[in-house]
């Protein structure tokens, strides 16, 4: 290999790193490392073994991050046409995957998410949600970005109700809603007529009561109707318990907290599931309003970033995809907060980059090393 | 290498000109988290202090521990109750397992003789109730009362039976025996009603509290104070850290005037009195009191019952209870505050009046024969009626053979020869108002202020009393008979005893008390009942002629079967007619003595009664055993 050669191979190595969104991937890093602080704390009462384990959450977390981070710069290298190229394929992969589970998938909590391989469970929603972005992204870009069109609009929907249902029906009401809010960001962007989305919602809301009847199972209703009535005596043990527990960890936090592993609802064993779902209320009580607002700054800048990402995409393609990543980690942010300060009903969604759990990390860095390909690549399509 | 350097170009449409406007994105992301960020705001900020409260409240466990409650003893330190535990079976319905199946096979295990013999169907409605009522966190009892032997056995069971625990509660022992059933009184659950009235005085719902007798009067000084222990606890119950212990102290001893051995003595003695020549008697009562401090050396009341029934309450004891209430004797009644015509006793009353009005002086002579026939307001004949030809009498030996006739005198007048009471004629009104009014000096037709409810103020009747009460028109001869404790007269034997004292140490009127002292647990001085007295408007002069008439009685008048060799003793004899309703409404006659001793400084009043007798020949020789008793084993 001659001198030449290796400059040319090492340029091509490295060209746009120089655009790599090093801010995005820092607030990322900010939340896993708040998150990783609050696994340690939430962990305490379970998790007893040596600190350097497997078994141990925050190492478990830790692995899963680097995974994540390692695959993020491998997805930012690749060009994401390849994905948009690939759509199809994967959206198919992703929705076997999920009538998969409910044949075959592990439960929890009364709903199947899980594909148990050994050590380490696979959600494929997590999949899902990338390859129904990068099918949605694809299909606009196909129909020349635009979603004027009813017809556009109505097939764009058809893509999006396949593995929404699926996963409803595993039963997971929140990760639903979420696909419902990245189909609906991604219209807004790509132009919809808003009249149609005056008749699309009004008829949604024509169906809902039918699909509370039919669809929605017992203890969906159950915790919606003890988030509205969750102290009532009787309840206040079952499934209203999460809800009031966290409720009184997040107030009881007041502006600064009383520190890491000091909370008592946290130490006390009083939160359940205080390293995955309500780990919000976790960081509520230990670090109190001023920790949330923290939090609340990294996901703003992250997302903000993700936006940065689709003005500057170089294609309808590009900007899809990243408005669909942006959606989906907002809306995950959003549900599982609003969980956590009772906003919204019990539904088992993770907080994004935060929450304890492997699949749905690696699949984060996986939407970021999206993100980063679509934003060292930008200028490269404006210069052909 | 291709795949990496961005080199790839895809074929297709989607290098078109991205044209969408993303501003709705940065806003739906500003505007979501200004929600959380309210939210927050409102329950960390605004709320966050009631939310702190609601964490305490989650991990600190406050557990009440309940007192030992207060002992009795009497005057010299026997010891008449005793704290017993009280083992019950709790149920807290939330910790039960999960798994009606797994549940049922739990109470079937309760339902076992050797654990609580509680039907298993029964527990499973009890605990599905107190779910139902939202009480699945609160500690449910499935049954009371259980023997020690159940108790060890659930203790080691309930280790294998989540939700099921063990509860010790204070209880109650009475060890007096029945003759102090009435006067000790008993405790008991609370019922709605008291919970409504003592919660707001810090009690708790499982707190036993006093129902009758002194448990009920002297409550707030036997219960003592709840103590507290705090812990901290975390989801799962386990004990974190103890915080704070503050114990429970145990309430105060009651130190009574009763002395226990006499106590027993007289409820021996009236019970093995009751059946004589004179009548069979049913019910008898006797009061023996200090006569210048008010002190109960003994109160008895026949018959009597065993008080330990209402503490634990078994089938056997709810029997025991149903019978007795059934029981026409009343045994519940304490016949020693509950009142009956006192009869012959009442003429110390009367003579007292007629000496302080001055219608007699103590040698005033009076022709008694067995009839003496009087023009009443109608010109009609009345014949006054005495129990013997007594001749001509003076006051001392009207008193001491109890005439009818010279108490007539003393009250109402012999109509035609004497003037009544209010030394005016035809002014029988006035006569009954006058006799009415000493009546009350010497504490009748008002209760005594004995320290034990139940209490019954009796009757002084009045012609406005008679007028609404009954109807009638008030007559000469209504004034008469109540000269001699007749008529609508009712007195208890206590208020008896209480007048007695009053006509003996010269005119105090004492307060009767059962308990002298309050103790600490340790045995200190807390509080000495201190008697409060009245003077009764008599001059002692006068009274002093009452004490020699009743010192002749028991020498020689009717009075003469209470007198004890060798003992100094004055009294006054009672045999008062009534219409007895359950014997169909023929004239029966109670049993009464009234006396002190010694009759120059006297100590004690001795008041005995019987619902059925002839007083100088039944209650007399009781009282007479009761003094000697009393001068051969307490007299200082």
């Amino acid at each position: 290999m001659t001198a030449t050669t290796w400059r040319r191979e090492s340029q091509v190595l490295w060209r746009g790193w120089d655009r790599f969104d090093y801010i995005m991937l820092l607030a990322a890093i900010g939340l896993v490392v708040l998150g990783l602080l609050l696994i340690n704390s939430g962990s305490q009462e379970e998790y007893e073994g040596p600190l350097v384990s497997f078994a141990n959450p925050v190492m478990k977390q830790m692995v899963f991050a680097f995974i994540g981070i390692v695959g993020m710069f491998i997805v930012s290298r690749i060009d994401y046409h390849y994905f948009i190229h690939y759509a199809w394929p994967l959206y198919a992969i992703g929705i076997v995957s999920l009538i998969g589970i409910l044949l075959i998938g592990d439960a929890a909590y009364g709903s199947r998410r899980w594909f148990d391989l050994g050590p380490v469970q696979v959600q494929p929603s997590e999949f899902a949600k990338i390859a129904t972005v990068l099918a949605l992204a694809t299909f606009f870009s196909n129909h020349g970005g635009d979603a004027r069109d009813l017809r556009t609009l109505a097939l764009s929907l058809a893509i999006v109700i396949p593995p929404a249902f699926l996963i409803f029906v595993e039963p997971d009401l929140g990760t639903a809603i979420v696909f419902m809010c990245i189909w609906l960001g991604v219209v807004l962007v790509a132009g919809v007529s808003r009249s149609h989305l005056v008749v699309m919602g009004a008829v949604g809301l024509a169906l809902l009561p039918f699909v509370w009847t039919f669809a929605i199972a017992d203890y969906q209703i159950e915790r919606v109707s003890v988030l509205i009535d969750s102290t009532s005596e009787g309840r206040a043990l079952d499934e209203g318990y999460n809800v009031n527990q966290s409720k009184i960890a997040v107030g009881s936090g007041g502006l600064i907290g009383p520190g890491l592993g000091e909370g008592k609802q946290t130490q006390l064993g009083y939160l359940r599931v205080p390293t995955k779902d309500f780990i919000f209320s976790v960081l509520g009580e230990e670090l109190g309003f001023v920790g949330c607002m923290g939090l609340f700054a990294l996901f703003i800048l992250l997302l903000m970033r993700g936006i940065r990402a689709a003005q500057i995409a170089g294609d309808t393609a590009g900007q899809l995809v990243a408005v669909g990543i942006v959606v989906l980690i907002l809306m995950q942010a959003f549900i599982n907060i609003a969980v956590n300060l009772s906003l919204f009903p019990v539904t088992g969604i993770p907080l994004p980059f935060v929450s304890q759990g492997g699949s749905s990390l690696v699949s984060l860095f996986f939407s970021l090393g999206l993100l980063q390909s679509i934003i060292m690549r930008h200028r490269a399509y404006r210069q052909t | 290498m291709s795949l990496l350097d961005g080199g790839f170009r895809p074929g297709g449409t989607s290098r078109n000109r991205p044209h969408g406007h993303l501003g709705v994105l940065k806003i739906a992301v500003i505007a979501l988290f200004a929600i959380l960020t309210l939210r927050l705001v409102d329950m960390q900020i605004v709320d966050g202090e009631g939310y702190r409260q609601r964490s305490v409240n989650n991990h600190i466990a406050q557990t009440n521990i309940l007192p030992p409650r207060g002992l009795m003893v009497d005057r010299n330190g026997v010891p008449l109750v005793e704290n017993v535990p009280v083992y019950s079976v709790q149920v807290i319905p939330d910790l039960l397992p999960e798994g009606e199946a797994t549940r049922y096979a739990i109470y079937l295990a309760l339902a076992r003789p050797e654990m609580t013999e509680v039907p298993a169907l029964q527990i499973q409605e009890m605990v599905r109730a107190a779910i139902e009522d939202g009480r699945g966190d609160q500690p449910l009892t499935i049954r009371k009362y259980l023997s020690k032997d159940q108790a060890l056995t659930i203790e080691e069971a309930s280790v294998d039976m989540p939700g099921v625990s063990l509860a010790i509660e204070p209880g109650r022992r009475y060890i007096g025996g029945e003759a102090f059933s009435h006067i000790v009184g008993y405790i008991g659950d609370m019922t709605p009603e008291d919970w409504e009235q003592l919660q707001d005085e810090g009690y708790l719902l499982n707190e036993p509290i006093g129902i009758s007798g002194l448990e009920a009067r002297y409550e707030s000084d036997l219960r003592g104070t709840v103590g507290v222990s705090a812990n901290e606890q975390d989801a799962h119950g386990a004990l974190i850290e103890i915080l704070e212990t503050k114990d429970a102290e145990p309430g105060s001893t009651l130190k009574l005037a009763i002395d226990a051995n006499l106590q027993n003595f007289v409820a021996e003695l009236l019970q093995d009195s009751l059946i004589d020549a004179t009548g069979d008697a049913k019910v008898a009562a006797a009061v023996v009191m200090d006569v210048n401090t008010g002190e109960l050396l003994s109160m008895v009341t026949i018959p009597t019952y065993d008080n330990n029934i209402f503490v634990n309450p078994s089938d056997e004891n709810t029997a025991a209870i149903e019978r007795l209430n059934n029981d026409s004797r009343k045994p519940f009644l304490n016949w020693a505050i509950n009142p009956a015509a006192p009869g012959s006793t009442f003429k110390l009353v009367t003579a007292s009046a007629a000496l302080q009005e001055g219608i007699i002086t103590p040698e005033t002579g009076q022709f008694a024969p067995k009839v003496l026939s009087v023009k009443g307001e109608n010109d009609e004949l009345y014949p006054l009626v005495d129990w013997k030809d007594h001749g001509y009498i003076n006051l001392y030996d009207g008193i001491a053979w109890s005439s009818n006739i010279y108490m007539f005198r003393s009250s109402c007048g012999i109509l035609g020869e004497t003037r009544g009471l209010s030394n005016k004629s035809g002014a029988t009104y006035d006569d009954a108002v006058i006799l009415g009014n000493y009546a009350r000096e010497f504490g009748f037709d008002e209760l005594t202020g004995i320290d034990i409810g139940g209490e019954n103020p009796g009757l002084i009747p009045s012609p406005e009393w008679k007028k609404r009460a009954i109807g009638e028109d008030w007559f000469y001869a209504d004034t008469c008979f109540m000269g001699i404790g007749q008529g609508d007269v009712l007195a208890t034997p206590l208020q008896i005893a209480r007048m007695t004292a009053a006509v003996a140490n010269g005119g105090t009127l004492v307060t009767p008390h059962i308990v002298n002292e309050i103790l600490s647990p340790s045995g200190s001085l807390v509080h000495r009942i201190e008697t409060s007295t009245k003077k009764v408007d008599v001059d002692p002069e006068h009274l002093a002629v009452v004490r020699e008439g009743m010192h002749r009685s028991v020498i020689y008048g009717a009075g003469l079967r209470a007198g004890v060799p060798g003992l100094d003793i004055a009294g006054k004899t009672g045999t008062a007619e009534f219409k007895d309703y359950d014997a169909g409404g023929i004239t029966r006659q109670h049993a009464w003595f009234t006396g002190y001793y010694p009759f120059d400084n006297p100590q004690i009043v001795v008041t005995v009664y019987f619902d059925l007798g002839v007083g100088g020949d039944k209650a007399a020789p009781a009282a007479a055993k009761i003094f000697d008793y009393y001068a051969e084993n307490i007299a200082p």
